[in-house]
């Protein structure tokens, strides 16, 4: 019986202007060093491709290896792959498309401006909300940030309300924060269940 | 994975658009509090309605905050009053009212439905008295709203009733002519009455319905007048067909249905009751931006009331219920369109200019829900053609197999060319006309009952 190999988790992380093909590349450079990829998030922002992976390979594969395996895609392609990797030593847990329960909306909306995004970040830091997932868009001139939140471990929804209020009123941002469910309600064909 | 832009909008469905739950109604059956006495039975009602419904302000407040969407009534409907009552007289009825008034104060609801009587084939002595009760128990009460079913499809039309409901109605008015004649829109006259309808003044706990259970009525006129301005501001009336506007009032309905369906359910689960449906009419407010009107101008009538708004009614009607079946589980109630004249600023105005008539409303109900609602007349128009009035409507109900309804407030002291104002949901607007008055007596005397249709015979 042929013995496992015990396996070394890297976190991978590739930026790159996008351009056709580029997790094809990767992908099979990883394959070629028997890389098991685990998890993939990838994302193309204002035309700049960005994407971050999990990768199991056999303890032998050296970090300079993949390294030098992935740098290849670069003498193929015009636009340079900037490549971070690093060892995952801890236990991971999958992430899964699924939210907790207590999972709100939280949408800003105000005129573009430096630290626009400290500033909301900031106050969610400060009520012990944690932020599951943000992404940012523009509506006419204003620009908007969409966050999902969890508020499990902050406050009564009423007494965040009320602060929401006074961040609103001294920032000017208009913020509404909604139960994700509403969303879901109106959006998905199936209804939550609650 | 929903969209940026899907967020978006959804928030301004909520915060812009006026997306809200208009009602949440629990409806209770009280046939198990009538005793001996009046005074037995009214504190037996009494107490069932605070043992089941004390929490609901409350509960409907918690998820309207947890949610962010605006619970605007909590309301209470109950068995039909003359079933719980029968055997007792007019003055047990008043007191009856008196001890729901007092009751609904106590648990903070806004209003209660189900001062009421079924005589649709027939009026039985419990009836009888409760009809002759309404004018001073709600002229006494504040907060209490009654409904007479006086036909069905089933059953034909009760003419007898009839007769009674033209002189009912005037006499609500006259006893409240310092209001306008107001005690009159707290009572509404029926043919095919739902037992599950949440909305007022009709609403009622049917006889085949739970013991307890929670209805919700959705609203949004503004969110869908908005959803086609945006669709024909972005692709160019030019380019859209009718069939592409009704898919986008199929696709707001669906999303308003499940604003109601998820808050009902929420607020149902906490309370320990059973849910029962949604309502999906379409129910304006006096507010400016959540008019039914307006969706019929986006449509293309510049005028309520002109050729085609009978068409476009029929087309907005059909697609709400088509957007709104799908999104909840139970449909129920009235689900159609409302064209309350008074509760709605774009048709009162409409009156106003003498664009809408009462025929051409009268046209209009046929292919909506719910009938000639919320319409201030002269208040020299007599009950004879009062009845007749309710008559014509009665009949669009029962040969449609469709619910229709008749509020009309005989405005004491005012006539065409004059205006009244209820205040608040309530709304204004001017005297409809109503022209041949005083010319249907001989028919309202012949009373009795128009027989069933034939397509009544269904078995």
């Amino acid at each position: 019986m042929e013995t496992q190999m015990p396996n070394q988790l890297y976190a991978i992380s590739i930026m790159s202007k996008d351009r056709v093909g580029i997790i094809a590349d990767v992908s099979y450079k990883l394959s070629q060093l028997s890389g098991n990829i685990a998890d993939i998030r990838q994302s193309v922002l204002c035309g700049y491709f960005s994407m971050i992976l999990l990768v199991a390979f056999p303890v032998d594969i050296a970090q300079s290896t993949i390294e030098a395996k992935l740098s290849e895609i670069n003498q193929i392609s015009e636009s340079a792959l900037a490549v971070s990797i690093k060892p995952v030593n801890e236990a991971i847990t999958f992430t899964t498309n699924t939210f907790p329960e207590n999972t709100y909306v939280l949408t800003v909306t105000g005129q573009d401006k430096v630290g626009f995004v400290a500033a909301v970040t900031t106050f969610c830091a400060q009520k012990h909300i944690n932020i599951l997932d943000l992404s940012t868009t523009r509506k006419a001139d204003q620009y908007v940030m969409i966050l999902f939140i969890d508020m499990t471990q902050s406050q009564d929804i009423g007494s965040i309300r009320a602060e929401l209020n006074q961040f609103s009123n001294k920032t000017g941002f208009r913020v509404v924060l909604q139960h994700y469910n509403i969303f879901r309600a109106v959006n998905e064909i199936d209804l939550p269940v609650v | 994975m929903i969209q940026p832009d899907e967020f978006l909008e959804t928030v301004d469905m909520i915060q812009k658009e006026n997306l809200d739950v208009r009602t949440v109604t629990m409806g209770i059956n009280l046939l198990d509090c009538h005793r001996e006495s009046v005074a037995d039975t009214c504190s037996a009602i009494q107490k069932k309605i605070k043992n089941k419904a004390s929490k609901l302000v409350e509960t409907c407040d918690r998820v309207s905050s947890e949610y962010a969407i605006q619970v605007v009534n909590k309301r209470i409907a109950v068995t039909p009053i003359a079933n719980v009552g029968a055997g007792f007289n007019i003055d047990g009825f008043i007191q009856i009212a008196h001890a729901l008034d007092d009751v609904i104060g106590e648990v903070g609801v806004d209003l209660l439905g189900g001062f009421s009587a079924d005589v649709a084939n027939g009026t039985a002595c419990g009836d009888l008295e409760l009809i002759a009760s309404i004018p001073q128990a709600l002229t006494e009460t504040n907060k209490i709203c009654s409904s007479v079913n006086v036909g069905s499809t089933r059953h034909g039309i009760n003419m007898d009733a009839i007769v009674l409901m033209g002189e009912t109605v005037k006499d609500l008015a006259n006893a409240s002519a310092e209001q306008g004649g107001f005690a009159a829109a707290k009572f509404v006259v029926f043919t095919n009455q739902p037992g599950d309808n949440p909305f007022m003044a009709g609403a009622i706990h049917g006889l085949d319905q739970n013991e307890v259970v929670i209805n919700v009525g959705v609203s949004g006129p503004g969110v869908i007048a908005r959803a086609l301005e945006r669709t024909i501001a972005k692709a160019g009336a030019e380019n859209l067909g009718l069939q592409d506007l009704a898919e986008i009032i199929k696709h707001t309905a669906f999303r308003v249905t499940r604003c109601g369906e998820l808050i009902g359910r929420q607020v149902a689960k906490i309370m320990g009751i059973p849910f029962g449906v949604v309502d999906l009419s379409l129910a304006p407010t006096p507010k400016i931006g959540d008019s039914v009107g307006e969706i019929l101008q986006i449509l293309g009538v510049d005028v309520i009331g002109a050729p085609g708004s009978t068409a476009i009614l029929a087309m907005l009607n059909d697609a709400v219920k088509k957007g709104g079946v799908f999104a909840s589980q139970s449909v129920g109630g009235l689900s159609g369109a409302f064209i309350p004249i008074c509760e709605d600023q774009v048709l009162a105005e409409a009156v106003k200019n003498g664009n809408l008539c009462i025929e051409k409303l009268e046209a209009m109900t046929s292919v909506c829900s719910v009938g000639l609602d919320m319409i201030a007349i002269p208040g020299s128009v007599d009950a004879a053609t009062i009845s007749a009035l309710i008559a014509d409507e009665m009949a669009i109900g029962m040969i449609n197999g469709k619910t229709t309804a008749v509020r009309v407030i005989p405005v004491p002291g005012k006539e065409e060319g004059d205006f009244v104002a209820f205040g608040g949901l309530f709304g204004e607007s001017a005297i409809m006309p109503i022209r041949n008055v005083g010319k249907s007596s001989r028919f309202i005397n012949f009373a009795g009952k128009i027989p069933a249709p034939i397509h009544s015979l269904r078995n």
